[in-house]
């Protein structure tokens, strides 16, 4: 019934008369509602006279109950108000702050008569110094050539045109480098458009969320304000790839990517290793079959690069119907291909395990499985540890290829950041992260092998390590 | 005595790696930056309309991403692009009395900063939308065509701008662009995946993998009715955005020329010819 109220709210006496139809519980079709409703108007003159009488009651109670929703009295209006939206102006987010530059896009259709002036009031407070205002007038997907001339007084924006714009035309008004009250909140546009009948209020628009500055945003705002990041930016080079107002908002940006990138590899590892090592004793195994897979799975996996290997797999099984989340088909995607590098390690390492091994392990009578888990695999696992590592730092590095297919990573945030920015900082800082993980692990590499070198054999580390004192000392 | 003497030989000898390396960078860097000034020269004398600067000599060097049918693509196997704008940079290139030439594809999002740059490209031609972002950084000629966006998803889908307006829901689009702008802005909640080419991003969508995708309406009409007819157009989006060619703000002149000659197709006729032959009418 409401819903019905609104329709004739519009004043259209095509919704009036088809509203008056519906009260008589006409069954006609749509289309010829119009006209039934129209003949049967002249044929019962008083009768429909009452309900218009019954209808126009109705409508003012419902105006008076409705007039604090905003979509009710929408239908009221020549002009509406379709959207009002904001571009994010946050770097490290995509929320838009207070008191930083934005772009306003307010957009309405011409319901009917001619709108000849629209002025647009913006929340008190708002920063329209700076701003410039772009006005496009489009039927249907056509854009229309209509001149339109604006100009900012205070808080508002008021637009003229040229020739007036008739109805069913689409008007989008963009005011670019505006700036929301410092302090954020929700806001509304609001605003007046003139036609024909005088000036008319516009329709609220929908609630704009503005946030006032976040802590990080203000230490972007201190910097900002730095004679020596001035100095610094002015450089070209430095300017383009350490800014450091960039540098404070892509470290908080990226983090979430970070952590993407780091839970990928810990959980593909594992799988990674166990994969590997299976493939490893398949390879080694006497069965001819069983070793013919492992050759095509390793040399296949070995011999191709990951970046296709991606591909396949997040564009291939999508299509077989398997449809996985894009983390865990990253996650699978890197254990498959760590697997096969990691097969490669365990087989030689197995491979440098002395023959005498095996056959001190047979004189004890050991059998294949048993020489295998106790003597030779706990041997092999301390010498593979040094490549096992390497591997794990190329496959961390390697997480960042997942970003070309949508996965949610440091390489996409940084990229993304990089867009939105046109600087190339967000690269320097994923570098960071990126060696945050792998500078520690390339010194625990180097350590276990000094390590291993002096267990191995035994005083040979000693004697090195007094070799270079003795150059040191002749070197001075 | 005689190891100390095997070290400082060394080291010498390490010093003197050290200065030939030095020097060469030198060497090799003032090279650089004189061989950039004689270009400069020789494009600034040779061309034929002598106040603006080119790359090469007698070329209209033009970069673009050619992954965007029908504005600029490859068509089977051939190596040269084809499409609307490449068939309008030719034409402006030909009354300019030049050659073009076609760099390299390139990911969009590098096109403006490339010609910001300088020194790789004289002109960016890609279905460029003229911003006022972009407009801080590079300038753009005149308009030459307009453009609208659109929301695909896959055939029999029941995806609106609403419902996709959703945590849960993944709206690919290409990495820079307008589309990109608008599904940002007007679809908040839902997860923005940006990818470098319009393909792997239309694969997806068909795929499932993403909801759908935000792209230019002439590209989406035109790659829906010949390579992916499982997807359809759920919304057309009206921006009424406007594609220009990118200039460097360094060569005003060379945009000035370019706006002449377009402007000189817009009143003959070929403007028109060249938007029928590749939309079936006059958009």
């Amino acid at each position: 019934m409401i819903a019905l109220l609104h329709k004739t709210m519009s004043g259209q006496q095509l919704s009036l008369c088809m509203s008056s139809a519906s009260f008589k519980a006409e069954s006609a079709p749509q289309s010829t509602a119009y006209n039934s409703a129209k003949s049967k108007l002249s044929h019962n003159r008083a009768y429909s006279s009452l309900l218009v009488v019954l209808l126009a009651t109705l409508l003012l109670s419902g105006l008076f109950f409705m007039s604090l929703s905003v979509f009710s009295v929408q239908g009221a209006f020549a002009l509406t108000t379709n959207k009002a939206t904001t571009k994010s102006n946050q770097t490290e987010g995509n929320g838009v702050i207070g008191g930083k530059e934005t772009r306003l896009t307010w957009e309405g259709t011409v319901e009917d008569e001619q709108v000849f002036q629209l002025t647009l009031q913006l929340p008190e407070g708002s920063d329209l110094q700076s701003a410039t205002t772009k006005v496009t007038v489009l039927s249907g997907l056509t854009r229309e050539k209509i001149e339109a001339t604006a100009s900012v007084q205070g808080t508002q924006v008021v637009i003229s045109f040229a020739t007036p714009v008739d109805a069913q035309k689409l008007i989008r008004v963009e005011i670019s480098g505006m700036k929301f009250p410092a302090d954020g909140g929700s806001y509304t546009v609001e605003g007046t458009y003139t036609t024909e009948q005088g000036t008319q209020k516009l329709a609220s628009s929908p609630e704009i969320t503005i946030i006032p500055n976040t802590p990080v945003q203000a230490l972007v705002n201190w910097l900002d304000a730095q004679p020596w990041v001035e100095a610094w930016n002015s450089n070209h080079f430095l300017g383009m790839f350490l800014k450091p107002q960039l540098i404070v908002s892509s470290v908080v940006m990226l983090f979430p990517g970070w952590l993407v990138c780091l839970a990928i590899v810990i959980c593909a590892y594992p799988v990674a290793i166990v994969l590997g090592m299976g493939f490893a004793l398949l390879k080694i195994s006497k069965n001819p079959l069983l070793r013919a897979l492992a050759v095509v799975y390793i040399n296949l996996l070995r011999g191709t690069p990951f970046f296709l290997q991606i591909y396949i797999l997040f564009f291939g099984l999508p299509m077989l119907n398997i449809n996985l989340d894009t983390n865990l088909l990253g996650f699978i995607v890197v254990a498959i291909n760590s697997s096969a590098y990691l097969s490669e390690i365990f087989r030689a390492g197995i491979q440098s395990i002395p023959q005498g091994q095996y056959e001190a392990a047979s004189s004890l009578g050991m059998n294949r499985l048993q020489t295998m888990t106790f003597i030779i695999i706990p041997q092999t696992i301390r010498r593979v540890i040094p490549p096992l590592t390497s591997d794990f730092i190329t496959s961390y590095k390697d997480t960042s290829l997942l970003s070309s297919v949508g996965v949610m990573e440091l390489m996409m945030f940084a990229k993304n950041l990089t867009t939105s920015t046109g600087n190339m900082t967000p690269y320097m800082t994923a570098a960071l992260f990126y060696l945050a993980i792998t500078l520690p692990l390339i010194k625990v590499v180097g350590t276990i092998e000094k390590r291993m070198e002096q267990s191995e054999t035994g005083k040979t580390a000693i004697v090195a390590a007094s070799k270079t004192q003795a150059l040191s000392k002749e070197g001075n | 005595m005689k190891s100390s003497l095997v070290t400082t030989v060394k080291k010498n000898a390490l010093k003197g790696v050290a200065a030939v390396f030095m020097a060469c960078a030198l060497v090799g860097l003032m090279a650089c930056s004189s061989s950039k000034q004689e270009n400069a020269q020789q494009g600034t004398t040779s061309s034929s309309d002598s106040s603006y600067t080119l790359v090469t000599k007698g070329h209209l060097t033009v970069v673009a991403e050619l992954g965007f049918q029908p504005f600029e693509y490859f068509e089977g196997n051939s190596t040269t692009p084809v499409g609307f704008d490449v068939d309008l940079i030719t034409e402006i290139a030909k009354r300019l009395n030049l050659e073009v030439t076609y760099l390299p594809n390139q990911k969009f999002d590098t096109l403006v900063p490339t010609i910001k740059q300088g020194g790789k490209a004289d002109v960016a031609i890609a279905g460029i939308t003229i911003t006022d972002e972009r407009s801080q950084e590079v300038d753009f000629t005149t308009s030459y065509l307009d453009s609208n966006q659109s929301l695909v998803v896959k055939s029999g889908s029941t995806e609106t701008e609403q419902t996709l307006n959703d945590a849960s829901k993944k709206v690919v689009v290409q990495t820079g662009t307008s589309g990109e702008d608008w599904a940002k802005e007007n679809l908040p909640k839902a997860t923005i995946v940006s990818v470098d080419d319009v393909a792997a991003a239309m694969a997806g969508v068909q795929t499932g993998l993403y909801d759908a995708m935000v792209i230019d309406l002439p590209v989406a009409s035109n790659l829906i009715s010949t390579s992916y007819s499982d997807l359809t157009i759920a919304k057309e989006i009206p921006t009424g955005e406007q594609y220009g060619i990118v200039v460097s703000k360094d060569n005003p002149a060379l945009t000035e020329a370019i706006n002449k000659v377009l402007a000189d197709m817009e009143k003959d006729g070929t403007m028109t010819a060249l938007k029928t032959k590749w939309f079936g009418s006059n958009i």
